[in-house]
């Protein structure tokens, strides 16, 4: 089983998140955005880590969505092939149209804003552990496979755009009615509050992970990576030998690819 | 240009006219040794390396004369970019601490963004891989006659640091900020990168064995030369005054933390490359003096000469030689490296990583070899515009400065007890200076690479675990009170010491090495030049007497640092700031603590008494509006003894939480427990003696209070004594508040809720 992690000009996060995929026994490689394309064809699976794309030139992702092995990962997608987008991977996912629906561009992740009692309260970047409630089915999506509806996930976020809006309601609508909303940013109790500092980042619906239809492409915010072992989580949390919550997900992937080949 | 035969008046102004820095006197020293009329293009070379930046002209003799630079532990000590201390027997951390002072209080988005730019590279050419920076921050007083700027520059900074430290991904894991009114004109921007390497992969910034006979290659890599950062050192070497920001505004450099991260991938393949060839080559960041004075510092540490040709360079524009010489473009390196290596090495940057592409005009370019004469020679145009001894260029001048104390008058004042001591924590609480520092880290991210264990917030010190497999962490700590520094530029040195100390081991590492960048007014004024040397006396003292742990009579050494003079606009210089950053190394991360109290019931106890020492507090400086004279003082047995009892009871796993005493007093300290905890704190100070509780309870003599492990508390008190220590019990940890009590009657009673809202608005409105 073979991952490949690709890797643009700017990206950030890539040794972390092919340490987490091997971990969960996969092999994987870090894969360089100008190797042919073709080459990609032969890995089961992709991870687009997080970092700062073409520095994040015109919008986040946009640059990048317009390489040639997007074009390829599309075509990878459509084969059923599990993607897994995290933070500028999930806005790359969205440039490119993959994500909602895989018919264009969709949505945006616009810039971070805080609001709490009707006021802004802060904008734009920000690192800190959210809460997240798992609410897609179990095993409708790649990325999150062996969570079951309702379980509750501490991962942490760093980005400044993040607020997942539409100018299309429809669009928010369709999310909700084909349950492709994978995560939602909760309090500890995983109640949804739409406000800071629940709702993180202003996301519409406290989004903060989706999948497609078919629900091979997942794309989140938030940082499996970094909640991957016990010891990267916050004071709080008694310092173990051990994974973190953040495991899931990889090893979702995993089990996904497994049993896609039964 | 001509030198010889002109008049000491005549030669000032053609100096000054050409935008030259340098002295009449040092001018003529150059004449001399070239035995004629040194080119423009010489002069600025000279002028560059011989700044008070590049060439330490008025520090060294100081720093020679008192700082610890050797250790049983020391792998490479202050000669190069970066500092190296070894971990186990295979890893070392390498360690680098700069000032970005003058650029970021003229351009502050710019100045603190290049500050992490360059700093970062420093480790890097070490052939380490960068773990993880801090930022101690100094800004003007954000309520006083300068606020609107304060509060600009302090955002500008914040915003500078975070837009280039998470787009390059290298996480920050500590730093410190202090307001106060001598920072109005001067602001403070130190940044601290740490890396990771391999002690058998460490890549040396000089000319390898043999590179001048072999006539090496000298190859640059990065971003095209330009203008910018043009006199950058020079700038740096003076007072700022407001009427020439202007033309300051163009030495300031622009930095691009996007190239930066393809650069240090590419970099990665180098190192790569020439592990699997088993060669060795010579690697250095371009930064202060630029190509010149990497190049020459370079070929002089090898002892060879150098040729350069200036056509051969990736270029931004046409410019004239001197400033592609030592203009300060960012985001470049050069490379000493064996002729067979040429192609392969040009393939990694210009293919592979497709530098052209990413950035334009961006390439590895071969702009010369390396000589065995020793000449430091750069053509251009086909005309040979340099041709100096290169050790005479590297060489530098140095001065013996006069010293002078600087006279204050500062007396300990008679200040009544307050009535109310709630309504005083609650300000000392909100103080910009105390308060929760929530506002600027999430800015940061803390987080990427993966590695960090513990965060900014989360305790005194930072620590990461930067090697996949293995169980050490590495703990990062920054401090300096320039309070006590107005006071004492002695004891300011030493309390950064051991404070910075004190801060690693309260999460349980031991301190490994030191870093100092010292920042002070103009040298050239004998009372400035006499609070670095007491700084520098005092920081030393500590290093030394506080003792690498399980050596005894060794120091800590100090392997890395920087000077940084001229903190200073007519309105005066800025208090003596040495700022010191501290590595202490965990064993075992999974045994480091945090601050939070976890547990009610547990018992707290205070390490070290209680002295009158008010000099310099935030309680002086908040409630009262004084400074006071009784600044706090590093007794250094008992410093040692705290220090080693915490990381041995940490290491026992007998406690569950520390915190180091230090602004605010111990009382500031409990309280600070109980910020990000669910838990409040008991405290009844009878048995601490008669001081009066105000005195008490906000003096900063070190300690530390910590919550020991329910049912260990004979344990921890042993490990105490057996360091001839008595810790004193003071208190529990609650389910309520934050109460102090002596005597039976009630001196403190804040609820979490209003402790918590004071502490967590202060910095946020002060950066509103």
């Amino acid at each position: 089983m073979r991952i490949a992690v690709i890797q643009f000009p700017g990206t950030n996060c890539e040794h972390e998140t092919l340490v987490a995929v091997k971990e969960c026994g996969m092999d994987g490689e870090i894969f360089r955005w100008n190797r042919p394309e073709q080459e990609l064809c032969e890995f089961d699976g992709y991870v687009i880590p997080g970092g700062f794309s073409y520095q994040d030139r015109v919008r986040a992702g946009v640059i990048a969505s317009k390489e040639p092995v997007m074009a390829t990962l599309r075509e990878e997608a459509a084969n059923g092939k599990p993607i897994i987008g995290i933070c500028n991977g999930f806005q790359i996912l969205v440039e490119s149209g993959i994500l909602p629906f895989g018919d264009g561009v969709r949505l945006a992740l616009a810039q971070n804003v805080m609001i709490r009692g009707g006021e802004i309260v802060r904008r734009g970047y920000y690192c800190a552990w959210t809460m997240l409630r798992h609410d897609a089915e179990e095993r409708r999506c790649s990325g999150s496979y062996i969570l079951r509806r309702g379980e509750i996930l501490s991962i942490p976020i760093a980005h400044a755009e993040g607020n997942l809006v539409s100018s299309d309601k429809k669009v928010i609508e369709r999310l909700i009615e084909d349950d492709q909303i994978v995560f939602r940013y909760c309090s500890e109790r995983g109640d949804i509050i739409s406000e800071f500092p629940v709702n993180v980042n202003g996301s519409t619906e406290n989004i903060a992970g989706i999948c497609n239809p078919e629900g091979n492409v997942l794309g989140m915010m938030p940082h499996p990576e970094r909640a991957f072992f016990a010891w990267q989580l916050p004071w709080k949390h008694p310092r173990v030998r051990g994974y973190g919550p953040g495991r899931i997900v990889f090893e979702s992937m995993r089990r996904y690819i497994e049993e896609r080949r039964l | 240009m001509k030198v010889i035969g002109l008049a000491d008046s005549e030669l000032e102004s053609s100096l000054r006219k050409a935008g030259i820095g340098m002295s009449v006197s040092e001018a003529r020293s150059i004449a001399t040794i070239l035995g004629r009329d040194p080119t423009l293009a010489e002069l600025f070379c000279y002028d560059a390396m011989w700044s008070e930046h590049c060439s330490y002209k008025s520090s060294r003799a100081v720093l020679r004369e008192f700082l610890p630079t050797e250790g049983p532990n020391v792998v490479l000590g202050p000669v190069e970019d970066s500092g190296i201390v070894s971990i186990d027997d295979e890893w070392c951390v390498v360690i680098s601490h700069e000032s970005h002072n003058h650029p970021s209080q003229i351009l502050p988005n710019e100045g603190a963004a290049t500050g992490i730019g360059g700093i970062v590279r420093d480790v890097n050419c070490m052939g380490a891989r960068v773990v993880a920076t801090a930022d101690p921050l100094r800004f003007g007083d954000p309520y006083g006659r300068e606020s609107s700027r304060v509060r600009w520059v302090a955002e500008g900074v914040v915003d500078g640091i975070w837009q280039y430290g998470n787009a390059l991904g290298v996480p920050v894991i500590a730093g410190d900020v202090v307001f106060s009114r001598c920072f109005d004109y001067n602001c403070l921007v130190n940044v601290v990168a740490i890396g990771v390497v391999r002690r058998d992969e460490i890549i040396r910034s000089r000319a390898p064995p043999g590179s001048g006979e072999k006539g090496y290659d000298v190859i640059l890599v990065g971003k095209p030369t330009d203008s910018s950062g043009f006199g950058g050192v020079v700038f740096a070497s003076d007072t700022l005054r407001e009427e020439e920001e202007e033309a300051n505004r163009g030495a300031v450099q622009i930095p691009d933390p996007f190239l930066k991260n393809v650069l240090f991938k590419a970099n990665e393949d180098l190192f790569r490359l020439v592990r699997e060839e088993g060669v060795e080559i010579g690697f250095k960041d371009l930064g202060g003096g630029g190509l010149t004075c990497a190049s020459s510092e370079m070929g002089a540490a090898g002892g060879y000469g150098m040729e350069l040709d200036l056509d051969m360079l990736h270029v931004a524009g046409e410019f004239p030689p001197e400033v592609l010489c030592i203009a300060e473009t960012q985001e470049r390196f050069l490379i000493i490296a064996p002729r067979e290596l040429r192609e392969r090495i040009l393939r990694i940057y210009n293919e592979d990583w497709d530098l052209p592409n990413v950035y334009e005009g961006a390439r590895a370019s071969v702009i010369g070899r390396m000589t065995i004469h020793d000449r430091y020679i750069v053509r251009h145009r086909g005309e040979e515009v340099v041709n100096v001894p290169i050790k005479h260029l590297t060489g530098g001048i140095r001065y013996e400065r006069a010293w002078r104390p600087r006279i204050r008058n500062l007396l300990e004042p008679a200040v009544k007890m307050p009535e109310d001591l709630n309504m005083v924590m609650l300000e000392l609480l909100s103080s910009p200076n105390i308060a929760s520092r929530e506002h600027i880290y999430r800015y940061y991210d803390t987080e990427v690479q993966g590695n960090t264990v513990i965060r900014p917030g989360e305790a005194d010190a930072g620590l990461i675990a930067p090697v996949r497999g293995k169980d050490f962490g590495i703990a990062l700590s920054v401090d300096s009170n320039p309070f006590y520094g107005r006071i004492s530029p002695y004891w300011g040195g030493a309390t950064a010491v051991a404070e910075a100390m004190r801060n690693v081991a309260a999460i349980g590492a031991t301190p490994s090495t030191l870093t100092d960048c010292l920042n002070f007014g103009n040298p050239e004024k004998p009372e400035a030049f006499w609070e670095f040397r007491e700084s520098v006396r005092g920081l030393a003292d500590a290093a030394r007497n506080l003792w690498l742990k399980g050596y005894p009579d060794q120091p800590v050494p100090i392997v890395s640092g920087n000077v940084s003079f001229y903190n200073e606009s007519p309105e005066g210089a800025v208090d003596p700031s040495p700022v010191i950053a501290c590595v202490g190394i965990m064993k075992e991360i999974s045994k480091a603590i945090t601050m939070p109290l976890k547990e009610s019931g547990d018992e707290v106890y205070l390490l070290g008494p209680r002295f009158d020492e008010l000099g310099g507090s935030e309680y002086y400086r908040v409630i009262w509006g004084i400074t006071g004279a009784n600044v706090p003082v590093v007794r250094f047995p008992l410093e040692r003894s705290m220090i080693y009892t915490v990381i041995d009871a940490v290491d026992r796993e007998i406690l569950r939480a520390a915190h180091d005493i230090s602004n605010g007093g111990m009382a500031i300290t409990a309280a600070e427990m109980c910020m990000l905890s669910d838990h409040g704190i008991s405290i009844d100070i009878s048995s601490l003696g008669d001081m009066r509780p105000d005195r008490l309870l906000f003096s900063e003599s070190s300690g530390f209070i910590v919550e020991v492990v329910d049912g260990a508390e004979q344990e921890f008190v042993k490990i105490a004594r057996s360091y001839n220590l008595n810790p004193v019990r003071i208190g529990r940890v609650s389910t309520g508040g934050i109460e102090i009590e002596r005597d039976g009657k009630m001196l403190v009673r804040l609820d979490l809720e209003d402790a918590r809202d004071a502490w967590s608005s202060g910095l946020r409105e002060a950066m509103r």
